[in-house]
């Protein structure tokens, strides 16, 4: 049913079963990294480094230490947790299509985006933890029977729809990834050489060998784990989103925000995508298995997106006009469009709703250099569309007398540096440890979808 | 007591199940199949069925009702707390709920693939060939002592007519414990 020829062939060159594993180990089986392993973790240790000492001086001295102030309470870290959880959209949206519309062709594309997700969810996690102030104190989050009543959580509040969405966000998409996995890292240990090599590998691989009831177990879970995780591809951002949108600030309060959210975090997912499969390709000497045609048809999904994104900054602006509210005109068109905040709006609409739009031409779609920088673009315009929520909204509401600028300090810019530098280590080693492109299923499609078949078949 | 299987490798997916499909109508027993990644139409030719999709359903049916139970007496009868006039029993306790269905459906599912198929960390995997991980696939059969030397015969050239391109005879290692695949 699902065997149409529409992509053509999708993994070229004519490879062998054996072949594919050949390919794809290769950097994992590689007696050393290469150079620049060590040249960017040397780079991912100092910003990690860094971020420790962000964190430290957040512990051990509060809040003080950030730009924010009574008006504007969320600066650096909320922006960054919305840009973090953003990103980790892409993994599970492109594990969706994968399964749940056959959409064979995104196999070499699922692992990597899936360990993206997992590892910006983990970054995301860590700035509502550190805005708490008392990170000791954070256990208070979670319903537990307490002395003070029991005085329960309040679970009408986003916030605690927040811990809990993303606490699940957490669990399934890395069950999700691992479940997966487990093939591959088997196909690892049975390939090992060193000792100790196949020790680990055995362990992480639970002694999976690859019966048939074994892989309909495992397919049968990953289908059902995958329908469970649909709906979260809706729901997180739509729940980040209630945290803004269940206020009355001027530019929060409005109903399109949680399609306006979705929308944004699957578009910087799928840039963020984009970016890492330009590297892979390019280092791993992956083009077989990502070719022109996958970076050709993610370019074109983003073209689509990015008009999605145009229409919702329209949107607003347009609700804010045609509300006649007071408050709204003035958040959007005297402290959006024009203002002290303009420089960050305009970068927003030019990188977010315009600079995609060159993905309508096939040249640029063919030129890997400049696909690389639009996606690059993108990823700095998004993190500007939070910043323009939240900053524009919170310096200037109703009160003349309560406006406040925000300015970050360098312990906020410390975190957001540090959780990329945790972001870039943890992909660093899953390049060097784990089977980037996941075998069994690349296998899987290898002979509906390569000129194997003709060759095999001409023979007999 | 030490077991012998018959083991037939295929080079090919399509030839394996071919194999399957008339190792089964001459009525010979499979033991296992081997395969680098999912073949698709096997489970069905083999008889296999999975009830996790049931299971999924009611672990959600599940995470639903407790969920809804916690919340419900944590805010009506734990500790009632009245504030901005709205229902102690609220209608946006459906967010929680609904992300809880899939905390609780997913983890209790991945939890049921591991028990059920018996791995976990500490298994050891022990192959009756190491090859069919990477390339190749096979169809192991259970010589049984009761065989007659031409039966072994008549097994081995099923699975070679089929397209097996090696049968080989070996014993089993004595840790070997995987569930029979029929």
């Amino acid at each position: 049913m699902y065997k149409t020829s529409v992509r053509g062939i999708l993994i070229p060159g004519n490879k062998s079963y054996g072949q594919v594993a050949n390919d794809i180990l290769h950097p994992l089986e590689a007696k050393s990294p290469p150079l620049w392993w060590y040249i960017v973790a040397s780079l991912a240790i100092g910003m990690t480094g860094f971020g420790i000492w962000g964190i430290y001086t957040t512990v051990t001295q509060g809040i003080g230490t950030w730009g924010v102030n009574n008006n504007v309470g969320w600066g650096m870290a909320i922006i960054s947790f919305v840009w973090w959880i953003a990103i980790g959209h892409a993994g599970t949206a492109f594990s969706i299509f994968l399964l749940l519309m056959r959409q064979r062709w995104l196999t070499s594309i699922t692992r990597t985006a899936e360990a993206m997700t997992v590892l910006a969810v983990i970054c995301a996690g860590i700035f509502p933890l550190l805005h708490m102030g008392r990170i000791w104190n954070g256990f208070f989050i979670l319903p537990y029977p307490n002395t003070r009543g029991p005085l329960w959580d309040n679970f009408n509040s986003p916030l605690f729809w927040d811990v809990a969405a993303i606490t699940t966000y957490l669990m399934t998409s890395a069950v999700f990834w691992y479940i997966a996995l487990i093939p591959d890292l088997a196909m690892v240990r049975e390939r090992a050489v060193s000792k100790v090599k196949k020790r680990v590998y055995a362990l992480l691989s639970f002694g999976w060998v690859g019966t048939a009831r074994g892989w309909l177990r495992q397919e049968t879970a990953i289908i059902l784990i995958g329908g469970l995780a649909a709906p979260l591809v809706v729901s997180v951002h739509s729940i980040v989103s209630m945290d803004f949108a269940t206020s009355v600030i001027p530019g929060w309060h409005t109903t399109i925000f949680p399609p306006y959210f979705v929308i944004g975090a699957i578009f910087s997912g799928f840039a963020m995508v984009m970016t890492l499969m330009i590297i892979i390709r390019h280092v791993f000497r992956y083009k077989d298995y990502v070719t022109q045609g996958h970076l050709d048809a993610i370019a074109r999904i983003m073209v689509f997106i990015s008009m999605f994104m145009g229409l919702a900054y329209a949107t607003e602006l347009f609700i804010a006009w045609y509300s006649a509210g007071e408050y709204e005109i003035f958040t959007f068109m005297k402290n959006r469009v024009t203002g002290a905040y303009y420089a960050a709006f305009w970068i927003m609409i030019v990188s977010n709703a315009i600079i995609p739009q060159f993905f309508w031409f096939k040249k640029i779609r063919n030129n890997l250099v400049i696909m690389f920088i639009i996606t690059i673009i993108i990823n700095v315009g998004m993190w500007f569309e939070r910043y323009v929520i939240i900053v524009t909204s919170l310096s200037k509401d109703f009160l003349p007398s309560s406006w406040a600028s925000y300015h970050p300090t360098v312990v906020e810019w410390a975190n957001y540096i540090g959780t990329m530098g945790i972001f870039i280590l943890g992909l660093l080693f899953f390049f060097r440890y784990i089977p980037i492109i996941s075998m069994s299923e690349t296998k899987g499609i290898l002979k509906e979808t390569s000129n194997i078949k003709e060759e095999k078949h001409g023979n007999h | 007591m030490e077991i012998i299987n018959i083991i037939g490798i295929y080079n090919d997916p399509d030839d394996l199940v071919k194999g399957v499909k008339k190792v089964k109508e001459e009525g010979i027993a499979i033991k296992n199949v081997f395969s680098p990644f999912p073949v698709h139409g096997l489970a069905e030719i083999l008889g296999l069925e999975t009830r996790m999709p049931l299971l999924t359903f009611l672990y959600g049916v599940f995470g639903a009702s407790i969920t809804f139970a916690f919340l419900y007496w944590t805010s009506v009868v734990s500790y009632p707390l009245k504030f901005g006039g709205k229902p102690l029993n609220s209608l946006s306790f459906i967010i929680i709920m609904f992300v809880l269905v899939i905390f609780v459906a997913v983890l209790f599912t991945f939890l049921t693939f591991f028990i059920r198929q018996k791995i976990g960390p500490g298994k050891k995997a022990v192959m009756l060939d190491p090859r069919t991980m990477d390339d190749k696939f096979a169809i192991v059969i259970e010589k049984d002592p009761a065989f007659t030397p031409e039966q072994v015969l008549k097994i081995s050239h099923i699975l070679k007519e089929n397209g097996a391109v090696e049968v080989n005879e070996e014993v089993q290692p004595e840790d070997y414990k995987e569930e029979r695949d029929e």
